[in-house]
């Protein structure tokens, strides 16, 4: 095997005036011919910086390499004019990235976005090109090409997108791709399918790629090699099967030991209790939210909750699951009165939300309270932590004045939280902090019920396992009622006694964790699970030969087509 | 904050804190009476006695461009309070409401904006007689309108975050939510716009007053100045020329201030 792009200690700085700090700190990397290099690392590790600096492209005028040099082919390409990266960049490396809908024009039809790149690099006149661009689409996993190839990027669902991010990227037959998160934004099934389809690509096509992600199931199912970088320098790297088996990097080992796919010994599994009193009551729950129909037209409305029933007891824990669009946040939303119900019942400890929406909304506002998704956003950030806390306690009242201090410093405890965070804002903290933070809100309301929604889906894997322990701590200390919402199975499992799945709007099984991952009834659950990318490379991805999942999911998709 | 690390805002406050302090000791810089006429030193050049020259009625161009700074500094500042002030309640209560409260409000705003906003500004000084008060009056009738609007889209934006949400599970009272989350948060944007409208607010003022309808003559004001000094331009440059370099420093500085509170405040983030 040769080396088809060599980086060779590399360095990069970013210098302002006198501040120089350094991002990518003398990496070495090679990356064969035909393989699948896996670049893992958390956010800030500069794994995205140092396919930038690859590609000429750093951000900022700050940011330069400084030290070190990037070979393709044996010719050196970094500190090239800008006018011979345009021939490389594109022609012979291609991109694609995590958010395609960003990436995509809006206005132009995903078939001329592909021939764009063919007439420009391949010189291709205009019905060649097109004829080209529905052949590239036909290739990564298009239904119909020659209709999708005159659809806009809107029309698609985000796998849909990112397939045709990829066939741009093919469309001048680059040797290498760069794929930086391409499956973070998208549910399971879909990334079973994408990591499956550049899987392919690379058998077809003799294409060498470098797969960047946070999540090492990914790696293990698709890279041939891996690397892990941490602080701007890589801190291991191997084949695939020794790394994951006897990672030498004590960073390497705690990313490793904090994959969620890892069956756990203390798996949360006992029976469930009976529900003698349950704490949440939902029967025949809908929702719908009005779409379009204008002043004079029939109004429409689509349905995000239909016939949803669910009971929780005092003390469970409860995983909802299931992929975007599910209704699994509109259902969380609902439950605390937060969105309006079409039809159906929501009771609270006995109280009927619908029926005495005041009162029911009192008592929901002192015993219930949300943990959010995106840590920052979720918290005002003109508001210190302390700030914050206090003003929950002074509005709930349940605390006497003079014990609040007291009592921020007992709540921040309780998160982990060093106490003089009191005084930071959400700015100058890590988005696990502010997890923190936000976890302390709402224990502020010293609460029976906690719905968290996605709290951990915008977060490192190891920032994810330690927030997982901080919930089961809670659990399990002030027999909290948790409601946990997730798109992430496997931390479900890790967390939930409980595990209700949500398809359509609906709830499609509903049962004790153990039981529903062990043997699951319904069959997009079964989906569901399989397409866990497990950190064993020898369990592969569910699917693997097209079967139930892809052709269930590709109908999903084609839904939206 | 680090002003010392940030060349621009340091220039931009000294120049409104310089404005501020001419203004201020107005009576103890000024070398002559800024109203006082002297037949016998008519359209004089500047020169070591009259730093700045003289007009056609001989009085101190300097000492006018001092005097000028208290009414322009005031032109800037209270032409700016109130519309900002109102705007924000105004466009506070249409984000957050929705509904019918912002239709009307937003129906009101679309009205006001429907006419050229000189000729709005003209006919209500006109009603109310030419003079300053006409001009602050007119101002705030007029100018809340693209505060409201600012505040507004921005609480529209805001009130679906989560922050937002949070607060509402969390028990809190719609005007906590309102004036201690969203409004601190809406803020940056028209805080900036501020500095950047000071400027234009100027500009109008001295406008207002070149066609007689502000500040009335002998009073010295750099817009009147300019206006006066223009039928010399050719021959006795220095009437028009010093309040206009006034005018321009000062609405530099507002805006090198905005800018860097932009930068600040993360409005561009």
């Amino acid at each position: 095997m040769t080396a088809v792009l060599r980086i060779e200690d590399l360095e990069v700085r970013f210098r302002d005036g006198d501040e120089s700090r350094l991002l990518i700190d003398r990496v070495s990397l090679e990356l064969q011919r035909g393989e699948i290099l896996g670049l893992v690392g958390e956010s800030g590790s500069g794994k995205s910086l140092l396919c930038r600096a690859v590609m000429g492209l750093l951000p900022s005028r700050k940011l330069a390499i400084t030290r070190g040099r990037v070979e393709l082919d044996g010719e050196t390409i970094s500190g090239l004019p800008e006018a011979a990266m345009l021939g490389i960049r594109g022609r012979r490396i291609g991109m694609i990235f995590q958010n395609p809908t960003s990436h995509l024009d809006p206005v132009m039809r995903i078939g001329d976005q592909i021939a764009e790149g063919l007439r420009r690099h391949r010189g291709l006149g205009r019905a060649a090109a097109q004829a080209e661009a529905v052949d590239l689409l036909r290739q990564v996993g298009f239904t119909d090409p020659p209709r999708q190839a005159r659809m806009y990027a809107h029309e698609f669902s985000g796998g849909m997108r990112q397939r045709a991010m990829i066939a741009i990227a093919l469309a001048c037959d680059p040797e290498i791709l760069i794929a930086d998160e391409p499956t973070t934004a998208l549910d399971v099934t879909i990334q079973a399918q994408i990591l499956r389809l550049l899987a392919d690509l690379r058998r077809t096509r003799g294409l060498s790629i470098i797969l960047i992600t946070h999540d090492l199931g990914v790696v293990a199912q698709v890279c041939d090699r891996i690397a892990v970088m941490r602080n701007g320098s890589v801190v291991e790297q191997g084949e695939k099967r020794a790394l994951l088996a006897h990672p030498q990097h004590p960073y390497a080992q705690a990313l490793i030991a904090s994959h969620p796919s890892l069956p756990q010994e203390d798996a949360v599994g006992e029976p469930l209790r009976p529900h003698e009193a349950p704490l949440v009551e939902i029967d025949d729950l809908e929702v719908s939210f009005p779409a379009g129909g204008g002043l004079f037209g029939r109004k429409r409305s689509t349905k995000a909750l239909a016939g949803v029933s669910l009971r929780v007891g005092r003390g469970e824990t409860v995983g909802i699951v299931g992929e975007s669009g599910s209704g699994k946040s509109t259902l969380a939303r609902a439950l605390l009165g937060l969105q309006p119900v079409t039809a159906g019942h929501i009771a609270f400890d006995g109280a009927v939300l619908t029926l005495e929406r005041a009162r029911t909304l009192a008592r929901l506002r002192r015993e219930a309270a949300m943990v959010f998704q995106d840590p920052f956003n979720a918290l005002n950030s003109r508001m210190t932590i302390g700030e914050t806390l206090a003003e929950v306690l002074r509005v709930q009242g349940k605390v006497p004045a003079e014990r609040i201090p007291t009592r921020i410093g007992e709540l921040l405890d309780m998160v982990g939280l060093e106490r003089d965070f009191a005084a930071r804002r959400p700015r100058s903290m890590s988005g696990g902090q502010c997890q923190r933070a936000g976890i302390a809100r709402a224990l502020a309301v010293d609460p029976t019920l906690i719905v968290a929604d996605e709290c951990v889906a915008a977060l490192d894997v190891t920032i994810q396992a330690q927030i997982v322990a901080l919930f089961r701590r809670l659990v399990q200390d002030h027999g909290l009622t948790l409601i946990f919402i997730a798109h992430d199975l496997a931390i479900v499992r890790r967390l939930c006694e409980r595990v209700v799945v949500m398809q359509h709007g609906r709830i499609v099984e509903d049962g004790a964790s153990a039981e529903i991952f062990a043997r699951p009834a319904h069959p997009y659950t079964a989906a569901l699970i399989a397409a866990i990318p497990s950190i064993d490379p020898d369990r592969p991805l569910g699917g693997g030969e097209a079967g139930a999942i892809s052709e269930t999911g590709l109908q999903q998709e084609g839904l939206t087509t | 904050m680090q002003i010392g690390r940030r060349p621009m805002l340091g220039f931009g406050l000294a120049l409104l804190a310089g404005a501020l302090l001419v203004a201020l000791a107005a009576p103890l810089i000024a070398p002559f009476d800024p109203i006082f006429q002297d037949g016998t030193m008519r359209l004089q050049p500047p020169s070591l006695a009259h730093l700045f020259g003289t007009d056609n009625f001989g009085r101190d161009v300097l000492s006018r461009v001092i005097w000028g700074a208290r009414i322009d500094l005031q032109i800037a500042v209270l032409g700016v309070v109130f519309p900002f002030l109102i705007g924000t309640a105004i466009g506070t209560l249409a984000g957050f409401f929705g509904g019918w409260v912002d239709a009307v409000l937003m129906r009101i705003i679309d009205v006001i904006l429907a006419f050229p906003f000189l000729v709005l500004m003209l006919s209500i000084i006109a009603i109310l007689g030419p003079g300053l008060k006409s001009f602050f009056i007119a101002m705030a009738l007029v100018g809340w309108v693209s505060y409201a609007r600012l505040i507004r889209a921005q609480i529209l934006v805001l009130k679906t975050q989560d922050f937002a949400v949070a607060a509402e599970s969390l028990g809190f009272s719609r005007m906590r939510i309102m004036f201690r989350h969203l409004l601190p948060n809406a803020l940056a944007g028209s805080l900036v716009f501020v500095m950047s409208d000071a400027v234009l607010v100027l500009l109008g003022g001295a406008a207002i007053s070149y066609i007689g309808l502000g500040v009335q003559p002998p009073v010295a004001e750099w817009g009147v100045m300019v206006a006066e000094g223009q039928a010399f331009v050719t021959t006795a440059w220095w009437i028009t020329v010093f309040p206009g370099l006034a005018i321009v420093l000062l609405a530099f500085g507002f805006s090198l201030v905005g800018d860097a509170l932009g930068d600040l405040l993360g409005v561009r983030e």
